[in-house]
């Protein structure tokens, strides 16, 4: 099994169907196409979406149900052919997509971005970070109120990650690739 | 801001190298394209929220997921 030498988490070895590909990146970071989904105990639900392509980074994410329940995904016909899900149907979080929302932390409160939640087919795990652009939710949604202060970071890590259930999946790798 | 009326293959100038062409008008959406130097950098506003927004939570890590654990459960926006 390939080992990982996270920054974050030390060392991960994982498995290559667990991979999590995004075809075109991420908007920001476009040349890191391949992560793994992490579930912490006594971290649940939060999930770290930790880049294989650069050990140094790592997303704090949480499932866009759990921040809002009555979350309206919603996905671009292109976002969709992406990673391969039928353009005619939408899809459904649980069932057919696994739907992550990027968490910032920052001095006035931490927000999670509801605008643009990544997007894992469940029967590929090819991915996209779905920017909606008629959507009502905001890209800082706040998970509460200031302030969250930086100053009492503690240097807790774990070697006891292990991929969430959409990792352990067997990946398919889909035959037809979208241009970025 | 400046508001203008154009109709569906009616152009736009700003300055002398940018052209805003309304290339399609649908019914709830438009088509525009854009002519400008190479130089400068088009992309929907969103993309660029998305883009600034994912820079910055980069800079999150996992020792902040204890806290903000805490602070989430317990606080009553949820």
């Amino acid at each position: 099994m390939p080992v990982l030498e996270s920054r974050q988490f030390g060392p991960i070895s994982y498995r290559e169907d667990a991979l999590i590909v995004f075809p075109c990146g991420l908007p920001g970071f476009e040349e890191r196409h391949r992560f793994l989904a992490l579930s912490l105990p006594r971290r649940e639900p939060l999930v770290f979406l930790q880049s294989v392509d650069d050990p140094s980074l790592c997303f704090l994410t949480l499932p866009v149900l759990a921040v809002e329940p009555a979350y309206r995904l919603e996905v671009s016909r292109e976002d969709l052919i992406q990673v391969g899900l039928p353009p005619a149907s939408p899809p459904r979080i649980g069932d057919d997509v696994l739907c992550l929302a990027m968490i910032s932390i920052r001095e006035t409160g931490a927000t999670a971005n509801l605008l643009a939640p990544v997007v894992v087919n469940l029967r590929n795990l090819r991915a996209v970070q779905a920017v909606a652009p008629d959507s009502r939710y905001s890209h800082r949604h706040a998970l509460f109120p200031p302030p969250v202060s930086g100053h009492d970071r503690a240097a807790g890590s774990t070697n006891k990650t292990r991929p969430p259930e959409a990792g352990r999946r067997s990946a398919r790798s889909s035959a037809e690739a979208a241009p970025c | 801001m400046l508001m203008m009326s154009r109709r569906q293959g009616e152009i736009i100038l700003i300055g002398e190298e940018i052209e805003i062409v309304i290339a399609h008008i649908g019914r709830s959406r438009v088509k525009v394209g854009i002519r400008a130097p190479r130089t400068l950098a088009v992309l929907a506003r969103e993309a660029k929220l998305v883009r600034d927004e994912n820079l910055a939570a980069a800079a999150a890590v996992p020792a902040d997921a204890a806290r903000l654990l805490n602070l989430w459960r317990h606080h009553p926006m949820r």
